[in-house]
């Protein structure tokens, strides 16, 4: 017994420690193949940007100065010669993609901590009332040729005045949980749906092709994964830190930015990188809602494949100053990413 | 400052966690509540502290009606279990916070944080973080965090448990001796009698959400009312025979003890605390048993014996051996007998 | 005025935490879906002065899966051989069954049925659509493509991710940097590894030109190939989406106490029966919710077929999203609006089932 005790430990010790050379042969061959998966296109895409166009027509050259001379022409041609007409779509995208990001951010836990923490019991009812009545103001624009301001200020007003009168009478409701399956669902909602009502609703506003419309926009399209990573985050929070600032005194709003959200600097961190690679890289909905004017770099890039064939060593070049800065903002907050994402994804 | 609590209740839909608890916390005074997890202690602070809304009946602090006021207006500090301490923020941060949130200046703030701290020896440590410091050391930052205000009254929710068996006894000299120098009003919520006896001016035991006892610790611990606070404080526990109280006597199987107490009571549980039994020879006892166990604490051997599948504890001097399974007598000393009523629990005088 | 505002936001602080989220979904989302809705069932004509909307019921939706657009949108049918009706057949009866267990099971609702109802009879249509449009002769429309990019995308991106995971889990050197790197591509614009693709499968100027011209395959082109071109999409896709998955299970894989594993590796338990016994009961619900959320996000995929193919060869490639982006183009809303609901019900059908179905089953065992 005394003897079998180490036995076992060492069988133990190399299972779950080093592995056999065979299996360790098999395990770093995949690796790198996936590495290669990885990283080859990329690669390519980088030494596409050096190419000349002859060396793509007559290529596959593979190695810089090896193969083919490397030349900045393309660069130069993102960079001077279209000038503004990259940095344009580049600082909209930047403008578009963080101000999305931070009100979806801010909304969004807002509400995943109100979820997290009072109760609500909003009535069945008065839902059906809500959407009956955006129905029929939809119904009264589109089909009656109503005016859309006469028509929505009218439904606002029959909501109250109906919500009033019938409010006390009503007694099913839904609760914190429903809420928020409401909120996350929204998630399932294909943006292509939305798109097109989104683009009258801008039309008429008259904010087609600005970056309020493509915020407000990417904000609603992003704040379910806010509300949903969050909410579990802020469940995890001891109340107690909460309830004893309230004996100290503090309000509700002082004890979310000043306990709360400091607090949850690793979901928050997590979150928003998603979210920004979300709007970052959107393509779809900024295809709809921006022409010229607010036009992000996805569009650019797209626009890239023009009539002369697609420009490779440009879209190359555009590529990769799009990657740039999301790669660096992830590896600063590569550390949360993972323990972010798996909070929401193992409690659902 | 008192606090009155006028018949209290809480409930969550069916559920009562608290019964229609009442009693009076005089001005300076110490109070434990004790009971056992679930018993509703805990509800009753935070429905004082305000963080529990009351189902029914009032509180009164320092006469003025609080039963439906926030708890921010109602100057109590409370003490978690858990401290409850800001991470992110350093313990000179985290004892001012109150301050801070009342918009004190900052150099009134900074001086009382250093007074605060002074006062619990907390001063070299006001740039550290509540992760860098040991248990006792987060206990007293969540302390000053309470002092600093200066409230009308201190609640306080089991704050040692969390703290090995070393450090509670010392931080419990400690909480008594600055509750006593500060003479703030003070409620204590724990679940351990030795914190309870040691620190109470009063004890309020209890059970199901309703008040069992409330009084001195000698008087909880010499005087139990009913059969669940007799074997709730002590440890070990006091033993219990069942019986029958007739005539000045109690009988049970093989067991007739006279005694000076004179109600009756045809199912009754005699009740002795191990210190009031002594062992003697096999048939020179009240009655007879079994050695099940003995071992040493230090100042006394703990016997347990066995009888009819009922064991029975017995201080015994700390010389005292005896080889398990062998046959005893236990006598009992008669003036140290409670009765109680074997059907409702009350006590039998 | 400034105490007033502060007590009266504190009394309404409820409210307000949840206001603004609120608004904008309802903004966002209850008014777009109805006045999608509208459009759907309505055709939209260039007037004088601008536009209008007529009503026209459902016949945007009668196109779509009986008329003109047919082909479009279901496929073209081809007869069905007889292994896929003896295929069909067990489905049948499968779903039948499980449809009786639940009947029978004795917690049966009026909500559950339905919703069983709606799921199965989803699973039948889509098992029925594939085994008409995948014989000779046949065509997938763009419903099969999409469904297509999810299920057997989703699946390997699962595969190949969890395999990752796992490879990564090991005590190998350098884990570190195997996980940055195999989490890069979930960074790239996915318009950006369209073109990446693009040019990687470029078989006469691409970097791999050398090995199809060593396979004889010069002179073949992906792009003209209905399945060639549809694998390209699939590829790119999961090259984008296999570090999503790989970086989550990742964590559940690690996240499980080592204790247990070392328990069983001591009671002689292979790497293959450790996985199965241990690791896998416990990252199982990790792993449904990934999946769940893939397949949301792979309903809406456009980007890579739009860039990549044109949604070519014909409509090979073409998903839900990008048929109803096409629509609009060509200024049918009407018939946009009917594919993009279309698309909705699939999406919300498969969601919610498998959220139903599998998810919470799963939840509900181990508690």
């Amino acid at each position: 017994m005394t003897i079998a005790i180490p036995a076992t430990q060492a069988v133990a010790r190399r299972k779950l420690g080093a592995m056999s050379p065979g299996t360790a042969i098999v395990v770093y061959t995949l690796l790198a193949l996936w590495t290669l998966i990885v990283l080859f296109p990329l690669y390519w895409v980088a030494i596409t940007s050096l190419k000349e166009p002859i060396d793509v027509s007559t290529g596959p050259y593979y190695l810089p100065f090896v193969d083919f001379q490397p030349s900045l022409h393309a660069w130069r041609y993102i960079f001077v010669d279209l000038a503004n007409d990259t940095f344009r779509p580049y600082m909209n995208s930047v403008i578009v993609a963080f101000i999305s990001t931070t009100l979806a951010m801010l909304a969004g836990s807002m509400a995943a901590y109100a979820l997290a923490r009072f109760t609500y019991k909003p009535k069945i009812g008065i839902i059906l009332l809500f959407i009956l009545l955006v129905a029929l103001v939809v119904a009264a624009v589109m089909h009656w040729s109503v005016d859309w301001r006469i028509a929505s200020a009218s439904g606002l007003a029959l909501f109250f005045l109906i919500g009033r009168a019938v409010a006390g009478r009503l007694r099913r409701s839904v609760g914190n949980s429903d809420i928020l399956f409401w909120m996350i669902s929204q998630r399932i909602l294909p943006p292509v749906v939305a798109a097109i009502p989104i683009y009258v609703m801008f039309q008429r506003l008259g904010m087609l092709d600005t970056h309020p419309a493509l915020i407000l926009t990417y904000m609603t399209v992003n704040l379910p994964i806010v509300v949903w990573l969050m909410y579990d985050f802020f469940v995890g929070i001891p109340k107690d830190l909460e309830e004893s600032a309230q004996l100290d005194g503090a309000g509700r709003f002082r004890i979310f930015f000043g306990i709360v959200l400091p607090l949850s600097k690793a979901g928050l961190a997590a979150t928003s990188l998603l979210v920004l690679i979300m709007a970052w890289n959107e393509y779809l909905l900024a295809l709809f809602l921006s022409t010229a004017h607010a036009q992000t770099i996805p569009l650019l890039v797209a626009a890239q494949n023009a009539t002369r064939g697609p420009q490779w060593w440009y879209m190359s070049v555009l590529i990769i100053i799009m990657i740039l800065p999301v790669m660096a903002l992830a590896l600063a907050l590569q550390r949360f990413i993972a323990s972010g994402l798996l909070l929401g994804a193992v409690k659902g | 400052m008192t606090i009155r609590l006028d018949r209290i209740s809480k409930s969550f839909g069916a559920l009562t966690v608290l019964q229609e608890l009442s009693l009076t916390v005089e001005p300076g005074e110490f109070l434990v509540l004790l009971g056992e997890s679930g018993c509703g202690k805990t509800t009753a602070l935070r429905m004082i502290a305000g963080l529990e809304s009351v189902t029914s009946g009032r509180i009164e602090i320092n006469g003025r009606e609080v039963t439906d006021v926030a708890p921010k207006d109602r100057d109590v500090a409370m003490v978690f279990q858990s401290y409850a301490l800001y991470p992110h923020m350093t313990v000179a941060e985290n004892i001012g916070y109150p301050l801070k949130i009342r918009q004190a200046p900052n150099s009134e703030i900074q001086a009382r944080v250093r007074e605060v701290a002074a006062q619990v020896q907390l001063d070299p440590l006001l740039g550290r973080y509540p992760r860098q410091l040991s248990g006792g050391q987060r206990q007293r930052v969540a302390l000053a965090r309470a002092i600093i205000r200066r409230p009308a009254v201190f609640l306080m929710d089991e704050p040692l448990s969390n703290l090995d068996a070393k450090l509670r006894g010392h931080m419990r000299a400690e909480l008594k001796h600055m509750q006593h120098d500060l003479g703030v009003t003070t409620i204590y919520v724990t679940h351990d009698q030795i914190e309870a006896m040691t620190l109470a001016h009063r004890v309020a035991l209890l059970d199901h959400g309703r008040l069992q006892q409330l009084g001195p610790p000698a008087e909880i611990y010499n005087d139990p009312d009913n059969l669940f606070v007799a074997g709730f404080i002590g440890s070990p526990p006091m033993n219990f025979l069942k019986g029958a109280l007739k005539a000045g006597r109690f009988e049970a199987p093989g067991i007739v003890i006279g005694t000076p107490i004179r109600g009756e009571a045809a199912n009754a549980v005699a009740g002795i605390r191990p210190e009031d039994c002594a062992l003697a020879a096999a048939g020179a006892g009240d009655l007879d048993a079994e050695i099940y166990s003995t071992e040493l604490i230090g100042d006394h051997v703990l016997v347990t014996c066995q009888r009819e599948a009922q064991t029975i504890a017995i201080k015994a001097p700390k010389d005292y051996s005896a080889d398990i399974g062998a046959q005893v007598g236990i006598r009992l000393n008669p003036q140290s007998l409670y009765f109680f009523d074997g059907t409702d629990g009350r006590r039998v005088r | 005025m400034r105490a007033s505002f502060s007590a009266w936001s504190e009394r309404q602080a409820d409210r307000l935490f949840v206001l603004p989220a609120v608004v904008v979904i309802l903004a966002f989302s209850i008014f777009p879906l109805l006045l999608s809705a509208y459009l759907s069932v309505s055709r939209f004509k260039l007037a004088a002065g601008g536009y209008e909307f007529k009503f026209i019921g459902w016949l945007n939706y009668k196109k779509l899966l009986f008329g003109s657009e047919q082909f479009h949108f279901v496929g073209r049918f081809a007869s069905v051989p007889l292994w896929c009706w003896a295929a069909l057949a067990l489905l049948l009866y499968w779903v039948g069954r499980a449809l009786l267990l639940y009947l029978r099971s004795g917690h049966t609702s009026v909500l559950g049925l339905v919703g069983r109802l709606i799921s199965a009879v989803t699973i039948l249509g889509i098992a029925f659509l594939f085994a008409t449009t995948l014989g000779q002769g046949g065509q997938l429309g763009s419903a099969g493509v999409t469904i297509l990019y999810v299920v057997v995308g989703v699946a390997i991106q699962f595969a190949i991710g969890l395999g990752l995971a796992l490879l990564c889990a090991q005590r190998i050197h350098g884990r570190a940097f195997f996980r940055l790197v195999f989490f890069l591509p979930l960074m790239v614009t996915p318009v950006g590894i369209a073109y990446a693709f693009r040019m990687l499968a470029d078989m006469t100027q691409g970097p791999l030109s050398p090995i199809w011209h060593g396979l004889g395959l010069g002179a073949f082109s992906w792009a003209s190939g209905a399945w060639s071109a549809r694998i390209v999409v699939m590829v790119g896709d999961a090259w984008q989406w296999i570090p999503f998955i790989f970086i989550v299970m990742l964590a559940a894989i690690e996240s499980q106490s080592k204790e247990q594993l070392e328990a069983a590796s001591i009671d002689g338990a292979s790497f293959w029966q450790r996985f199965r016994d241990i690791t896998w009961p416990e990252i199982a619900p990790v792993a449904a919710t990934v999946i769940l959320i893939r397949m949301i996000e792979a309903f809406k995929i456009i980007d890579l077929p739009n860039i990549l193919t044109n949604g070519g060869p014909g409509i090979a490639t073409e998903s839900m999203t990008l048929h109803s982006f096409i629509a609009w183009r060509t200024l049918d809303l009407g018939g946009s609006s009917a594919v993009a609901y279309m698309l909705l019900f699939l999406s919300t059908v498969f969601s919610v089932s498998f959220f139903n179905l599998i998810i919470l089953p799963m939840r509900a065992r181990r508690q």
